[in-house]
């Protein structure tokens, strides 16, 4: 029994090959996502146990929260507040300290003297520092060490990209403004030319503390151990001796605690991509379920043979499982093999939307391998389930019938009450998810999704056939081609139906984001045209903070009438981290409409906090509440609530006032600038004059509304974009199922081609029969995702209405060349199954058994 | 005999026809040097033992097939001439053709596979014609039917109304009553004797089924790929004796 299962499998290598390819790309992203991020994980385990081992105790200022990511200033640094310069004396002093190094270090971006633009900026933090001489772990590679005023070392990996010199002259923009140095020396970490891409500007140690506003302060003290003291006895005592506010940690905490930050971050990452991967392997299951229903179907008689000579059903199941596990299995080798190659092209991929990962060898874990073998087998297994019953189901006396025609129309009636109740339930999943408030809400609408997918692919056949007749009413008058075509595409509803369902998945969800980012779009330009009241926005390419030095270059214009900055900070308040926006109380009127629904924003000004009214409702704060809100730098701190506002897009949920943000940031940087023009100015002058006073900031774009409005759109394409391609995997699964069930239809067709070959039909035209049918299949497929992705966007929109989402827009031009694409692609996928049915030979297809 | 003059000439020829499967020690001899003409108007069947070259001959004859070497005409045209793709158009435009099983298209109406060739060609179809065609082979009230709904017979017939509707110059048959019972049988060969005799059709019919082969007006009797013998106005008994001898 297992030989001729096993007999049956290898006897059809081409169909084993089309069958493993959907799962082999499948598994092949699960395992890519695994080893790129095993590989990125490792790779930062590396620099930050590197960057440890340059010391053994580290002494700085006693943070209330740990703030993952870039700091609490969006700037790089730690959030954390300086410490007086008199505790290195206070360490010094420690028994036991060979050496203690102070260090401070703030935002400062350099700029490329070749093009005139800002590095960075956009992912990796642009890191001032002041030049450690007793590091060993940064060193010089080139040149001498930075000592004194106008002097920079640079690390190596940006000097690379961006074919900086020794003895050359670059401008490096701080928060006191832009300044120019002389590159004096290149540093490296080691054998790294930088860390993970972030760019490094070194001074000395005096310049870098009034660039970085810490004169008489420092912001850590990196302390070195004497012979036989051990870093946590160190540790220990220095702890004992610091004035209040003040920590000493070992070095190996700090590297756990940058790793762990880390990988929570790269938690995310893994989690977004092993979503795509589980919608490709979804996808790849329809390709599996499929292709088993057609060659059990077409092995029918040699099933029922089995049957007659003796197999149970058991077996007969048994032998079709044991296919799948076998196609599963080796799929998933294959895959493992493909998601290497595919880790290093995703890693390129997001290299190419700016997202750039340090380079290192690839890692594969056993625990890569062995999950995405067990998923791909599993999947195959599962898609596999339904056709190996079906196949038990043969009768012994079909093995003595003639070969007939597929049954077509059987069990509608049971079709329509599953499909529709797994639809519903589907969709109550989805909308409980969206709705309930549950604490499991991304769960819950993932499975929502799966089971409505479910659900309208079990419902797919009712409609396959009449959606072909409409479909291909227009081919009929291309001919016999286009009528065969359409025949061809209405013969087997269930199987068309399948083979289309497997694409409406890629395609609902690709129509899906489309009508999300649409809306989003709209959402965002109809906020700004009710608030936003000022002229022009001054912003960097990608919201990095700047200097307020900007803010004051455009006050003192004669054609500004207001100028409002905006600054940004995390804070945490019941265990939640949130982000506060710090506005001038005397001018943000003037450039933005807050919408205050209770108090007043003069209110900010006697220190109290607005919160939105939102915000507000989900957690019962009312006006002149007394909050206690903590902060990285100064810890908790007491807020009067002074105002509760409508406008929560550009300001957000949390407002206070420019004056409370500078007591509460050790780092002050505005993140946009808002400006109005005086009466009598024009726009274009204004704009004129704007630009030319921060004309040595390059990294900040100076844009009215309408250019402000199209960067944002920007933003939001470009995550569309990526998403799609991300998507696109499983559109090309779904391909591949349209080509597996074209070849397997054709195999059954040979007669009946080499008919119509002897009768007189040309190649050319046997071709394009097939490409009709395929087109008819994508692009019911096409459609089918379409209305489904049309009901998921409809109702996400929905249900994030009230979280800047309001205005529902539909993306029709989109959703439509999306349509004609997956029709275009099915003339793709129709390629090679249209090749082989022209090259039947005639006389062998006649004779066909 | 019919109506129709028979003095046509010929239709159909091979010269030194040679066909050759498999190269050196495995290589079979299908046809070895056949010469036959077949003559217009006519109804010729062609008989012989399993593995004469009676359905290799038929093959290369309709364009299906290329020999080896020798050269087959289709009224003028030299058929080892021409390209594939001539080849497809000959067979549409000028051949009919009737095999032994799976004649149809399954999607496809009675109607839909009768007119298929002339549809393939994107030629109008001749509506009286097609009607008299129909009428003879007496599938008026089956036309819109599939052909799972039809019987074997009918299937059959349906075929060489197919075969016939557009005007052929030849139609070749293949063992067209090898599956049917003898009455649905008789009725198709009644039909095929009638499209001869009343239209002036010509055809070419592989049989190795004596009663099917005495409706023809003449036989060519094939063994190891080579013409051995022929007979004019055939009747059954005389072809058993024949087949007997040349099986002895």
């Amino acid at each position: 029994m297992w030989r001729a299962a096993l007999k049956g499998l290898f006897a059809k290598k081409l169909r084993l090959l089309l069958t493993a390819a959907s799962i082999v790309l499948g598994v092949g992203f699960v395992a890519g996502t695994y080893v790129l991020t095993d590989t990125m994980a490792r790779a930062f385990d590396q620099l930050f146990a590197t960057v440890a081992s340059d010391t053994d105790v580290v002494v700085r200022a006693a943070s209330a929260f740990e703030v993952t990511g870039q700091g609490a200033g969006g700037d790089g640094t730690s959030g954390r507040r300086p410490i007086p310069a008199s505790v290195l004396e206070t360490v010094r002093a420690v028994q036991g300290v060979a050496e203690a190094r102070p260090s401070v270090q703030g935002y400062a971006q350099l700029v490329d003297p070749r093009t005139g633009e800002a590095i960075g900026g956009f992912g990796p933090p642009t890191i001032g520092l002041s030049w450690d001489p007793g590091s060993t772990v940064l060193t010089l590679r080139e040149g001498r060490a930075p000592q004194g005023p106008g002097e920079v070392v640079v690390d190596a990996g940006t000097a690379r990209a961006h074919d900086l010199r020794v003895g050359q002259e670059v401008r490096v923009i701080t928060t006191g403004g832009p300044q120019r140095f002389e590159i004096v020396g290149i540093a490296g970490f080691g054998e790294t030319d930088n860390l993970a891409g972030a760019t490094l500007a070194l001074f000395e140690l005096r310049t870098a503390q009034e660039l970085f506003d810490r004169v008489g302060r420092y912001d850590e003290i990196a302390v070195d151990a004497a012979e036989g003291v051990s870093a946590s006895e160190l540790r220990a005592r220095i702890q004992a001796r610091l004035p209040e506010g003040v920590e000493a940690v070992t070095s190996t905490t700090v590297a756990a605690e940058n790793a762990d930050a880390f990988k929570e971050a790269l938690g995310f990452f893994r989690t977004a991509l092993l979503v795509f991967a589980g919608i490709s392997l979804f996808v790849g299951s329809f390709i599996i379920f499929n292709t088993f229903s057609i060659i059990t179907a077409q092995r029918t008689r040699e099933l029922a043979l089995l049957r007659a000579l003796g197999a149970t059903r058991r077996q007969v199941t048994a032998s079709v499982l044991l296919e799948a596990v076998v196609v599963g299995l080796a799929a998933s080798v294959v895959g493992v093999a493909a998601g290497v190659g595919i880790a290093a092209g995703l890693r390129a991929l997001l290299g190419a939307f700016g997202v750039d990962l340090p380079g290192t060898a690839l890692r594969v874990l056993p625990r890569t391998v062995l999950v995405s073998v067990a998923v791909g087998s599993a999947v195959t297994l599962m898609g596999s389930l339904l056709p190996a019953r079906r196949a038990a189901r043969v009768a012994p006396v079909e093995a003595l019938r003639d070969r007939s025609e597929q049954p077509t129309g059987g069990g509608m009636r049971r079709r329509l009450l599953a499909g529709t109740a797994l639809t519903a339930v589907g969709l109550a999943v989805l909308l409980f998810g969206l709705f309930g408030g549950s604490g499991s809400a991304a769960e819950l609408v993932g499975a929502g999704a799966a089971l409505t997918f479910l659900g309208v692919a079990a419902l797919s056949p009712i409609v396959a056939r009449p959606a072909a007749l409409v479909l291909g009413r227009p081919l009929r008058a291309l001919g016999v081609p286009g009528r065969l075509g359409q025949e061809n595409a209405m013969r087997n509803p269930r199987r068309t139906a399948a083979t289309a369902a497997a694409l409406m998945v890629g395609l609902a969800l690709v129509s899906m984001v489309s009508i999300l980012s649409a809306s989003l779009k709209a959402s965002f330009t109809a906020a700004l045209e009710e608030t936003l009241r000022a002229d022009l926005t001054v912003t960097t390419s990608s919201f990095q903070p700047f200097s307020p030095e900007v803010a004051e270059r455009i006050r003192a214009l004669p054609e500004v009438a207001a100028v409002a900055e905006f600054r940004q900070g995390l804070f945490r308040f019941r265990g939640e981290a949130l982000l506060v926006t710090a506005v001038d109380p005397s001018t943000i009127e003037r450039v933005a409409a807050l919408d205050l629904r209770e108090g007043s924003v003069a209110s900010l000004a006697q220190g109290r906090v607005l919160v939105s009214a939102d915000a507000a409702r989900e957690r019962g704060i009312s006006l002149g509440d007394r909050l206690t809100l903590t902060f990285p730098g100064t810890g908790p701190e007491p807020l009067v609530v002074g105002g509760l506002h409508g406008e929560d897009r550009l300001v957000g949920d949390w407002v206070v006032s420019l004056a409370t943000y500078e007591r509460l940031y050790p780092e002050q940087l505005d993140t946009f600038v808002l400006l109005k023009g005086a009466e009598g100015v024009s726009p274009r002058a204004l704009q004129a004059a704007v630009e030319r006073a921060v004309a040595d900031f390059p990294s900040l774009d100076v844009q009215d509304q309408a250019a402000f409005r199209e960067k944002q759109a920007g933003f939001v394409d470009q995550l569309l974009n990526l998403v799609t391609v991300l998507l696109l995997l499983a559109v090309v699964i779904a391909l591949v199922g349209i080509a597996n069930t074209l070849g397997l239809s054709i195999l059954e067709r040979t007669r009946e081609i080499g008919l119509l070959r002897a009768i007189g039909m040309t190649r050319r035209q046997l071709r394009s029969a097939v490409r009709w049918e395929a087109v008819i299949i994508a692009v019911f497929g096409a459609l089918l995702g379409l209305v489904v992705g049309l009901g998921f966007g409809v109702a996400l929109q929905r249900a994030l209405a009230g979280e800047g989402l309001g205005e529902l827009a539909i993306p029709a031009g989109r959703l439509v060349v999306s349509v004609v694409l997956a029709g275009l692609a099915g003339v793709v996928a129709a390629v090679g199954p249209a090749r082989r049915a022209a090259r039947l030979d005639v006389l062998r297809a006649i004779a066909h058994e | 005999m019919g109506a129709v003059d028979a003095s046509g000439g010929v239709a159909a020829r091979a010269e030194e026809l040679t066909k050759v499967y498999g190269e050196g020690h495995a290589a079979v001899r299908a046809l070895d040097g056949v010469t036959v003409a077949f003559e217009r108007a006519r109804f010729t069947a062609i008989m012989g033992p399993s593995g004469s070259g009676k359905s290799t001959l038929l093959h290369c004859l309709a364009g299906l097939d290329t020999p080896t070497s020798g050269r087959v005409f289709l009224g003028d045209v030299d058929l080892t001439e021409l390209s594939e793709r001539q080849l497809t158009l000959l067979r549409r435009e000028k051949v009919g053709f009737v095999f032994q099983a799976f004649n149809l298209i399954p999607t496809l109406s009675a109607a839909e596979n009768i007119t298929l060739p002339l549809d393939i060609a994107g030629r109008r179809v001749d509506r009286a014609w097609f009607d008299a065609v129909v009428d003879t082979v007496g599938l008026r009230d089956r036309l819109s039917h599939r052909p799972a709904e039809l019987s074997g017979g009918e299937q059959q017939r349906v075929a060489g109304a197919r075969a016939l509707v557009a005007r052929p110059e030849i139609v070749y048959a293949d063992e067209p009553t090898g599956n049917l019972d003898s009455r649905s049988g008789a009725e198709l060969l009644a039909f095929l004797r009638s499209a001869v005799d009343e239209h002036g059709q010509t055809i070419v019919m592989v049989t190795h089924d004596p009663v099917a082969a005495s409706h023809a007006d003449r036989i060519v009797f094939l063994a190891d790929g080579r013409v051995v013998d022929e007979m004019r106005e055939p009747t059954t008994e005389r072809v058993l004796d024949r087949l007997k001898a040349l099986e002895a």
